[in-house]
């Protein structure tokens, strides 16, 4: 049985993809990252659907990285089924993106991101970005206690 | 009405009063013209009279001397005193004509001795009785021979009042034609007018209408033309910034992909070869440049601009914050001005002041001493706002191509940039209803001035002050 995946990496460049994993894996970030190449899979995933059916449900990876512009089902929608279903709605969500439209800003805040990145041209500001990302949430952040179901305040627990 | 219109109704006008006029005075004159008929009419029937009363006069004495009555007597008198009366009228009434009146006088002997006359037999009845009275009628007078002169006499001058009644009849006809004629070419001549007044308010009506038509087509187009123009604007911008956002990917991969060969290859690499990657790697950071001011002038083609009233003074603190790395270890001078308050996009006109103020920053790298200004001048009622610096300045020649997207007027290899940074000020400007132009000397520095097209920026005041008012605050 493989190990726990502490980074799911929502992503459907294979360069940016192969990028960012290299970025984490120079600073000792993530043992255990899976990436997606699209909204679907990443839902499968999620939810251990289809391909990901035999995976151990209560495991939910520390962080997801989420691209915007994705295949099939796109990023916003992704992050809005994470957020609706109270198994997801604690994971922490991270947009790295190439997109800084004020428009994608504000709905993936209202859709209650945990934050928003634009990937920077230039390798070394990349790098360095993807390293803050990843020593803050894999390090700093705390989490709540897995298999705690986290009620939105609006559904009144 | 158009001014041809004016001068065809006061034309009709006038011709209408002239008519009237005309009318008038004719008719006047021809009621003299039919005075004078009456006239001579009055003394054909004056003379006419004469001859009856002298033989009314003379059938009285005759019927007296005959009968000795009184009743006759009467007769012969009235006759005499009518007679009498009508001599005295006669003068009078041909006052106007000599030739009549040179005939009055000779009928006024031939008169009076016909009087004479009967008042002899009168006389000779009352006297000696009816034989003597009888034989005075029949032989002791010339009775018949003065009748024939008088007769004769009367009857001259009534020739001469028939044709004088001739004349006169002819004349008054004449006139009348001549009214005539005149009412009916004026008439006509104001019919005719009034026509072509009528053909000329009939025809600019159609002229009016037709154009009316063409305007409202022209609107129609225009609003057809301006909605087809915003959406291929709006999908230029959409266009514009897809590109820009895919080309993003592929550059950052060119640039990560030589960091990772860098990182872990370089050792392996000889000088050249580190140049050559190291090339890359900068050619693809300018792209990045490139590609993120291309989405950032899209960006700004979108946005709505969000008004609020702000203190431009504090947007260009801001923007010389923001831009201290630039000028760290330089000495500038900045001289800041107290600006107005106005009502703007804040974030936008902060991009504003520091793409202006990053130029002016830039292109007084070379200066000792830099110098850059920032203040507000007045022209005609509108505030205009300038950054000022003693840089390298441009050619005003090639001005035009200042707020151009990748217009540059210095070469990379000695002021470095995307040629994006004054297209998007433009832009900006622009948006806020405003104008935006630069003035500079090679060598000696540019300013670049701009107003704000929003209401508040229209000064209330009087537009005493027409300097530039540039105080010295702060150097650096």
């Amino acid at each position: 049985m493989s190990q726990q995946v502490e980074i799911l990496l929502i992503e459907d460049s294979p360069e940016d993809a192969e990028l960012t994993i290299r970025a984490l894996r120079r600073n000792k970030l993530a043992n255990e990252i899976q990436v997606v190449e699209d909204g679907a899979e990443a839902l499968d995933f999620l939810f251990c659907r289809g391909s990901f059916k035999d995976r151990t449900p209560s495991e939910y990876p520390k962080l997801v990285l989420l691209d915007l512009k994705l295949p099939k089902v796109s990023g916003m929608e992704v992050l809005r089924a994470i957020r609706d279903d109270e198994r997801t709605r604690a994971i922490p969500v991270v947009v790295l993106t190439s997109s800084k439209e004020e428009r994608d800003l504000m709905e993936g805040y209202k859709l209650g991101v945990n934050a928003y990145a634009q990937k920077p041209v230039d390798f070394e500001q990349f790098a360095e970005t993807v390293r803050q990302i990843g020593m803050f949430w894999m390090l700093i952040n705390k989490l709540p206690p897995p298999g705690e179901a986290v009620a939105t305040r609006a559904q009144g627990a | 009405m158009t001014l041809s219109s004016k001068a065809i109704a006061l034309c009709a006008l006038i011709i209408v009063i002239c008519i009237g006029a005309l009318s008038f005075w004719s008719e006047s004159r021809n009621e003299d013209d039919r005075q004078w008929v009456t006239h001579t009419l009055l003394v054909v029937e004056k003379l006419q009279a004469v001859r009856i009363d002298i033989t009314q006069a003379e059938t009285g004495q005759r019927g007296y001397i005959l009968t000795g009555k009184d009743r006759y007597l009467e007769l012969y008198e009235a006759g005499v005193n009518q007679v009498r009366q009508d001599m005295k009228e006669l003068p009078d009434l041909t006052a106007d004509n000599a030739r009549e009146r040179e005939a009055i006088k000779r009928l006024d002997p031939l008169v009076a001795y016909r009087l004479a006359e009967l008042a002899e037999g009168i006389e000779v009845r009352q006297r000696s009785g009816l034989l003597a009275g009888a034989e005075a009628v029949t032989h002791g007078n010339n009775g018949e021979k003065w009748m024939g002169q008088i007769a004769a006499q009367i009857g001259e001058m009534r020739q001469t009042e028939a044709n004088l009644l001739n004349i006169r009849l002819g004349k008054a006809a004449a006139s009348t034609r001549k009214m005539k004629i005149v009412i009916a070419c004026g008439n006509s001549l104001a019919i005719l007018i009034l026509l072509v007044k009528g053909f000329v308010i009939h025809w600019e009506t159609c002229q009016r209408n037709l154009a009316e038509q063409n305007l409202q087509r022209a609107n129609e187009k225009l609003k057809r033309r301006t909605a087809e123009l915003s959406e291929t604007n709006i999908e230029l911008e959409s266009f514009a910034y897809s590109v820009a956002h895919d080309l993003r990917a592929p550059l950052r991969h060119i640039a990560g992909y030589s960091g990772v060969l860098t990182q872990d290859y370089g050792p392996r690499l000889d000088a050249e070869g580190l140049r050559c990657l190291g090339k890359i790697a900068d050619c693809a950071r300018q792209m990045g440049h490139l590609v993120d001011d291309l989405l950032g002038l899209s960006q700004i083609g979108r946005q709505k601009l969000s008004f609020r009233q702000t203190a431009l003074g504090s947007l260009v603190a801001q923007a010389i914050e923001d831009l201290a790395p630039e000028f760290a270890g330089r000495h500038v001078e900045w001289q800041i001005a107290e600006l107005f308050n106005a009502e703007c996009d804040p974030g936008l006109m902060k991009q504003v002041f520091t793409n202006l103020l990053s130029n002016a920053v830039k292109y007084t790298r070379r200066r000792k001493r830099a110098v850059i200004q920032v203040g507000q001048t007045r022209q005609n009622e509108e505030r205009v706002v300038f950054v000022r610096d003693n840089g390298v300045g441009f050619d005003m020649q090639h001005a035009k191509k200042l707020f151009g997207v990748f217009q540059r007027l210095h070469k990379a290899r000695d002021f470095e940039g995307t040629g994006v940074g004054l297209a998007i000020v433009q832009r900006i400007i622009r948006k806020h209803g405003g104008r935006i132009w630069a003035n500079a000397e090679l060598g000696q520095g540019a300013t670049f001035y701009f107003t704000l097209g929003t209401r508040e920026n229209k000064t209330r005041e009087q537009p005493d002050s027409v300097h530039e008012e540039a105080t010295h605050v702060a150097t650096s």
